[in-house]
């Protein structure tokens, strides 16, 4: 029985070669991308998922009522832990964790790593397993450091590296260190990353020893593992004391400042995010809200394009079941039961999705490394691999074959025996289905090129914004090596000098757009002004920034190395101005850091120093060149961009040998900043590319179907005198009276996702209605061409040759 | 006696009128009796043969198979007593393109869960009988009108039905084949197998044993 419905089936594949292919193509198309897009959404969603006590591991953060409203800090300061841990119960291990860019010295080697410096407790509540050596609290003798195994062997090749020892440099002080441990090299889907650890009090002392009593200076993340039973909320509501203690004089100037409390009538409350949610949690509107979005969506956009090819493959299957009624009726007569009928055709359908889905995995597979590259991912199969992951893919398969491959295989097996023998069907009913599933189809498509033409618009104006300072002709070079920063960028200015083409240099602490170094960093300060609570952005400057990258003045002048008194002079932006609530801001003074009182020499137009989804802050810009620079800023001349990079890198070779050159022009660096935009972008345009072409294969099937059983009645009509033209258009009409529904459906859809999408962005493009007839237009015309193909050669057939055949 | 018929009706509405396909029809038929029924087209033979095969319902009257009243039983126990004792032959032969004459025979014995050595066994002893062993893995487009029918008579003989209903089966053959196909009914009938046949041809329904002449869907005397 099996044996024959095997054979009959691949006979039935064979026979009609056209729908096979078309449907195999389709749906194998459709599970590689389905299982490509599946394993980069769940590698996304699986980030920290492999620490063993997720369950009770937790960030702190606490957030502040002010007047402007409710505002979440994650730094901390160093002794908030030990007090944190000493005065409220149910914390059972805790660690600070302050990530720094080191470098790192052995024997004639010179590297720049990530260093996390830790307290004990990290290595048992992060799941980083030690492989050699000291396997608890590695990091607790002062004179150690744990590598992982990666970063091992980029400092000591094959040579075991336990025992040896390197020197750290970091903010300009030097230690040394003995290697006490190797952990294992972690998941790419850790948000914690780091090359060394080293215990929390190795940091300069600048980080840590200057600053270990003091509670104003927040400098790292805070984790902590709380006790069994102990539930976060439990938690948050016993630092009540603490905070009231600690925080005295935050409270009571939110409180003058005219803050309104929280429900609790707490003005600041310390809270746990679950450590699992961190590299999801968008700290930007108070509370952490935690957002995995565009996993999802990817997630979704692979099933859009499962269904739409599932549509396909329904659909034909239907049209084709015509073609096998008379096998139907016989079969009944012969004895086939519904249920046998059933499994026959569900069988075939199995038969179908069984060779698409081992098509799909081998492509999927061959692609694999593509797409990668394509959508910068680090995901890969071995990543997400998981008895659940593959438990998911089958079950998702079987449901899949069982709707897909069922639902036709239920209509023909309902069948009745006498009409299927004669061959007589009536089909109204099943173009309804038909119908709704293309519209279904057509709106997805719709939907999705709509999505694909709103996102290039906002990243092409984002692109070309005014950012109000030149990015075209300035180079930043993050100041990596080994040399102080001064230092650095007085070699810089001096060997400079002899190029024409180097127009201006300065240095900041800060970079614009993200740098080639893959770092960006906030640092914002609050303090009292005029009995108000005033905050702002800072950036400590070198002379000339303000001319190197082309910065408007609405007031004021820059910095001048004339003027002595400029040591204690600032810049502002229009922002902070506005927030200064001065008439003449240039008149402003302001005291910071206690008792240094700082003059307001000039306000400079607002730019946009941050990410272009957010709006511009306030900004204070503090002129400190011996400061630790973090990088220099070159401007040159216009014409000279293409020979500018190779010239620095030569120059800085001379200066920092063994430091890499991460030089790069700074619209390099803002376009890096919406990488995750254009991501987005590509995987949307891929995915809408994609389910057009899938809902075309479609179309295409179904107008070869339509036209065939039409056959008859366009030989009569052309008999009685219908045109060419006439006839095609009969039989355009219907499918393009579907596309146009599906346009109906889709547009509000679309436009209400681009809305919610486009709110995330301070500025923003407007919503244009051609946006979306453009998507429907195209949707349209290349539907039309589709179906094209026969229709027109329908038409222009012989009719006596169509009717003959009856 | 093999089945009875006892007022018959069967009927289709167009404009808010019967329109009746089936009037009256009583007939009591004994196993080893061949019968043709005879009348023009539309007299309503293929629907008589049909609620005979059980593969079409009728609104008013009675049919009793083997003791069975056709009539009160749900379409399950209909579906098993038709494969158990009825093989159909029809004017289009109706073999399933996809499957070879060895699968196209086999067919009725895979639906009835015969043992697969009993069924080689069967369908070898029918490919021999008929003298088509030689084409067994042929495929229907690939025999002639008068070889597809004979598969189609194999094919309709595999399962032992007592009954054979044969619609127009020498309709679309040339008369050298019908007549063939004619004589393999007359043996068969002769052998026990009861037959019953629709046709057209005054010469065909000579074969038979009985007559029964179809006029708009009612009796006629000839």
């Amino acid at each position: 029985m099996l044996k024959n419905y095997i054979k009959i089936a691949l006979r039935n594949l064979w026979k009609d070669k056209t729908f096979s292919i078309l449907n195999l193509v389709g749906l194998s198309t459709a599970f590689a991308v389905a299982v490509l897009l599946g394993m980069y959404a769940f590698f996304e969603l699986s980030y920290d998922g492999f620490h063993q006590n997720n369950a009770s591991l937790y960030q702190v953060y606490s957030t502040e009522q002010t007047p402007e409203g409710i505002v979440s800090s994650v730094p901390k300061s160093v002794p908030f832990t030990p007090a944190l841990q000493e005065e409220v119960p149910g914390i059972a291990q805790s660690t600070r964790v302050n990530g720094k860019g080191v470098l790192v010295i052995a024997g004639d080697k010179e590297l720049r790593m990530s260093a996390a410096y830790v307290d004990p407790d990290f290595f048992s509540m992060f799941s980083f397993p030690v492989l050699r050596g000291v396997e608890t609290q590695p990091t607790k003798d002062l004179s150690t450091v744990t590598l992982t195994e990666h970063a091992a062997e980029r400092i000591f090749g094959k040579e075991s590296a336990l025992g040896k020892t390197l020197r750290v440099i970091t903010e300009g002080e030097e230690k040394l260190f003995t290697v006490n441990a190797i952990t294992a090299d972690f998941p790419d889907q850790s948000s914690i990353k780091f090359d060394l650890a080293l215990d929390f009090s190795n940091q300069a002392s600048f980080s840590y020893a200057s600053i270990k009593d003091d509670w104003s200076k927040e400098n790292h993340e805070v984790f902590v593992q709380l006790e069994q039973g102990v539930t976060p909320q439990q938690f948050e509501q016993a630092t009540a004391p603490f905070t009231q203690l600690h925080y005295k004089e935050d409270l009571e100037a939110a409180k003058r400042d005219g803050a309104q409390p929280d429900q609790n009538g707490n003005y600041k409350q310390i809270r746990l995010l679950p450590f699992q949610d961190r590299a999801y949690a968008n700290f930007d509107y108070g509370i952490a809200h935690v957002d995995k979005a565009m996993p999802y969506l990817v997630l979704g956009v692979g099933f859009l394009i499962l269904f739409i090819a599932c549509v396909n493959f329904i659909n034909m299957s239907i049209a084709k079941s015509t073609q096998r009624l008379r096998e139907i009726g016989m079969r009944k007569t012969l004895g086939a039961g519904k249920a046998q009928l059933f499994f026959q055709f569900w069988g075939e359908s199995i038969f179908i999705f069984l060779g698409a889905a081992i098509l799909g995995g081998a492509l999927a597979a061959a692609f694999s490394d593509s797409f990668k590259t394509l959508f910068s991912t680090r995901a890969t199969f071995e990543a997400v691999f998981s008895i659940k992951v593959l438990l998911g893919f089958i079950l998702v398969f079987m449901v899949i074959t069982l709707i897909a491959g069922g639902y036709p295989a239920l209509l023909l097996s309902k069948l009745g025996t006498l009409q299927s023998l004669k061959g007589k069907l009536n089909l109204t009913r099943k173009n309804r289905v038909r119908d709704v599933l293309m519209v279904i189809q057509f709106g997805i498509a719709i939907l999705l090129i709509s999505g694909t033409f709103v996102l290039w618009q906002q990243i092409d104006f984002m692109r070309n914004k005014n950012l109000g300072y030149n990015k075209e002709q300035v180079i930043s070079i993050p100041l990596n090596g080994k040399r102080s920063d001064a230092q650095v960028m007085q070699l810089l200015r001096n060997k400079l000098q002899a190029y024409p083409e180097i127009l201006d240099i300065t240095a900041s602490n800060n970079s614009l757009g993200l740098g080639r170094d893959g770092s960006s960093r906030t640092s914002q300060m609050g303090f009292e002004y005029k009995g108000r609570m005033v905050t702002t952005h800072i950036l400590m400057v070198d002379y000339d920034y303000p001319e190197t990258l082309d910065m408007e003045l609405v007031a004021g002048r820059s910095f001048k190395r004339d003027y002595a008194s400029d040591s204690l002079a600032v810049l502002i932006n229009e922002q902070m101005a506005a927030q200064l609530q001065e008439k003449n801001p240039l008149e402003t003074r302001f005291i910071m850091d206690d008792s240094v009182a700082y003059n307001v020499v000039g306000v400079l137009k607002d730019y946009n120093f941050q990410k272009l989804n957010t709006s511009v802050a306030p900004l204070t810009l503090f002129l400190k060149p011996d400061w630790n620079m973090h990088y220099a800023y070159i401007k040159v001349a216009p014409n000279k961009a293409a020979t500018a990079l190779p010239l620095l890198e030569k120059v800085w070779g001379e200066i920092e040998p063994k430091a890499d050159f991460l030089g790069s022009f700074l619209d390099e660096n803002v376009d890096r900043t919406f990488k995750a935009e254009k991501r987005m972008a590509t995987m949307i345009t891929s995915g809408s590319i994609l389910a057009i072409i899938l809902s075309c294969i479609g179309l295409f099937a179904i107008s070869l179907l339509i036209v065939a059983q039409r056959k008859k009645e366009i030989g009569v009509r052309k008999v009685v005198g219908a045109s060419v033209l006439r006839i095609t258009l009969m039989l355009s009409t219907d499918f393009l009276k579907l596309v146009a529904v599906g346009f109906a459906i889709a547009v509000p859809l679309a436009w209400w996702f681009a809305h919610n999408w486009l709110q995330g962005y301070a500025s923003h493009i407007t919503l244009n209605i051609w946006i979306f007839i453009a998507a429907g237009a195209a949707a349209l015309l290349i539907a039309l061409l589709t179906i094209s193909f026969r229709t027109i050669r329908a038409a222009s057939q012989n009719p006596v040759r169509s009717l003959r055949t009856e | 006696m093999l089945l009875q018929l006892n007022h018959i009706y069967k009927w289709v509405k167009q404009g808010g009128k019967r329109v009746f396909l089936l009037n009256d029809i009583s007939l009591q038929v004994e196993e080893g009796e061949f019968i043709s029924i005879m009348g023009p087209s539309g007299s309503g033979k293929s629907t008589l043969l049909n609620v005979i095969g059980m593969l079409d319902e009728f609104q008013e009257g009675e049919y009793n198979f083997l003791d069975e009243s056709v009539h009160t039983l749900k379409e399950k126990h209909r579906s098993k007593l038709y494969k158990e004792y009825i093989g159909f032959v029809f004017q289009a032969y109706h073999l399933i393109d996809e499957l070879t004459v060895y699968e196209n025979i086999e067919t009725p014995l895979l639906y009835k869960n015969v043992k697969s050595s009993e069924r080689k066994a069967l369908v070898a002893d029918m490919l021999d009988r008929f003298n088509i062993v030689g084409k067994k893995d042929l495929f229907p487009s690939q025999l002639s009108g008068g070889q597809q029918q004979l598969v189609g008579i194999a094919r309709a003989l595999i399962a032992k039905p007592k009954l054979i209903l044969a619609d127009e089966p020498t309709g679309n053959l040339n008369s050298k084949q019908g007549e063939e196909i004619m004589q393999l009914f007359k043996e068969l009938n002769q052998e026990g197998v009861t037959i019953i046949q629709a046709t057209h041809s005054e010469a065909n329904a000579e074969y038979g044993n009985r007559i029964i002449h179809l006029l708009d869907g009612s009796k006629t005397k000839a």
